[in-house]
C-alpha cells in the first residue's frame, strides 16, 4: 500500500531543488571522454609493450631523433660536444633547466669549473637518458644545435633557469 | 615522534602540494590532501623499506586521496573554488623557473592519467621506472600516456582545448 503510494505507478516522483538531470548529463559527457581515452590508451599499449625493454638507459649518442616528434635531432657530436657518463644531476643542483613537454624532453645543465664547460642532462620520453660536456669557448655563437644553445644559455646567466 | 612529523614535513611538503595542486587547482583542497596523506602515513606502522619506498607511498596516497575528493558526492555536488589555469600554473611554486607557464596551464588541462604522468616526469623529473611504480602501472603504459598526453597538450596549446 505504502509502496504503492511512493511509487505512483511505477514513476519516480521529480523532486524540488534537485539537479539530478544535470549531474546525469555531466557524468555521462565525463564518461564519454574517459571511455575516449581509455580506448585510445588500450590501443596504444600493445604497441608500447613491443617497444619495452628495447630501450636502455645509456649514456652516448646514436639514438637521438629516434622517439616521434622530438626536435632535438641533430646531437651528432661536434667539436664543442662530448658525451659523457650521466650522472643523474636533479633538478634542484642543475643551474638551468628546459622542460620541453611538446617536444618530449627536459635538458638540465650544469656549468663545470670556471673553464666555461657546461655539463646537460638530456632526458626523452622514452626513457632514454644522455648526458654531455659542452665546450662553450668552442660553441659557435650563432648555434642552431639544441644542446649548445642551452650550454650557452646555462654560462650567459639566471635569466633563462633561475634557480629560487 | 614530533621529530619523524618535522622531517616528513620538511622532506616532502612542497613536492606533496605541487603534486596535489595540480590535481586539485585549489590550495585549500591541495592542503588537506597532503595533511591527509601525512596523517595516514603517521597513523599505522607501515613496512616502509627505504626512502624511495616512503616517498613512492606519500605520492601514491596524495594522488589517491586527491582522486577520492574530486569522485566524493560532495566534491560532485558542491562547486570548487578552482582557481583559473593560469593562476594555478603560477601558485606551482617549483624549485626552478619555468619558461613557459601556458604549457603548465596546458599540463593542468589534461584528463587524470595523463596529467599525472606528465607532471611527475617532467616538472617532478621521475624516471618512467618511478612512475610506474608511483602509479602502480606497466612502465608500457606510463610510456603511452607521456606520449599521447604530450599530444593532448599540443592540442590544448594550438586549439585550446582538450
Amino acid at each position: 500500500m505504502g509502496i504503492q503510494e511512493v511509487k505512483r505507478g511505477g514513476v519516480m516522483p521529480e523532486y524540488p531543488n534537485t539537479r539530478k538531470s544535470e549531474q546525469a548529463e555531466g557524468f555521462q559527457e565525463r564518461l564519454r571522454q574517459n571511455m575516449k581515452y581509455r580506448n585510445q590508451e588500450k590501443e596504444d599499449i600493445a604497441g608500447a609493450e613491443s617497444q619495452a625493454g628495447k630501450v636502455k638507459e645509456k649514456s652516448g649518442m646514436g639514438r637521438i631523433g629516434a622517439g616521434p616528434g622530438i626536435r632535438v635531432n641533430s646531437t651528432a657530436l661536434t667539436e664543442a660536444l662530448q658525451t659523457v657518463e650521466v650522472k643523474h644531476m636533479s633538478y634542484e643542483e642543475s643551474d638551468n633547466v628546459q622542460i620541453a613537454v611538446t617536444e618530449g624532453y627536459t635538458l638540465k645543465g650544469k656549468i663545470q669549473g670556471k673553464e666555461a664547460q657546461v655539463y646537460v642532462e638530456a632526458k626523452y620520453e622514452d626513457g632514454r637518458l644522455e648526458a654531455y660536456q659542452v665546450d662553450t669557448k668552442k660553441v659557435p655563437e650563432k648555434t642552431e644545435h639544441v644542446i649548445e644553445r642551452f650550454a650557452l644559455e646555462t654560462i650567459e646567466g639566471p635569466s633563462s633557469g633561475e634557480l629560487e | 615522534m614530533e621529530q619523524r612529523w618535522n622531517y616528513l614535513v620538511e622532506e616532502y611538503q612542497s613536492m606533496l602540494y605541487r603534486i596535489a595542486f595540480s590535481n586539485m587547482k585549489n590550495r585549500a583542497d591541495a592542503e588537506d590532501a597532503v595533511q591527509e596523506a601525512f596523517l595516514r602515513y603517521m597513523k599505522d606502522e607501515k613496512p616502509i623499506l627505504n626512502k624511495e619506498h616512503e616517498k613512492a607511498w606519500l605520492i601514491r596516497t596524495t594522488i589517491h586521496i586527491c582522486l577520492d575528493i574530486l569522485k566524493s558526492g560532495w566534491y560532485q555536488r558542491t562547486v570548487p573554488w578552482n582557481e583559473s589555469f593560469a593562476t594555478a600554473a603560477q601558485n606551482i611554486y617549483l624549485p626552478y623557473q619555468v619558461k613557459d607557464d601556458r604549457t603548465l596551464e596546458a599540463v593542468l588541462q589534461l584528463p587524470v592519467h595523463y596529467r599525472n604522468s606528465i607532471y611527475l616526469f617532467y616538472y617532478e623529473d621521475y624516471t618512467i621506472h618511478e612512475i610506474a611504480s608511483v602509479l602502480n602501472e606497466k612502465e608500457a603504459t606510463i610510456k603511452t600516456r607521456l606520449r599521447r598526453g604530450r599530444e593532448e597538450v599540443k592540442k590544448i596549446l594550438t586549439e585550446g582545448r582538450p
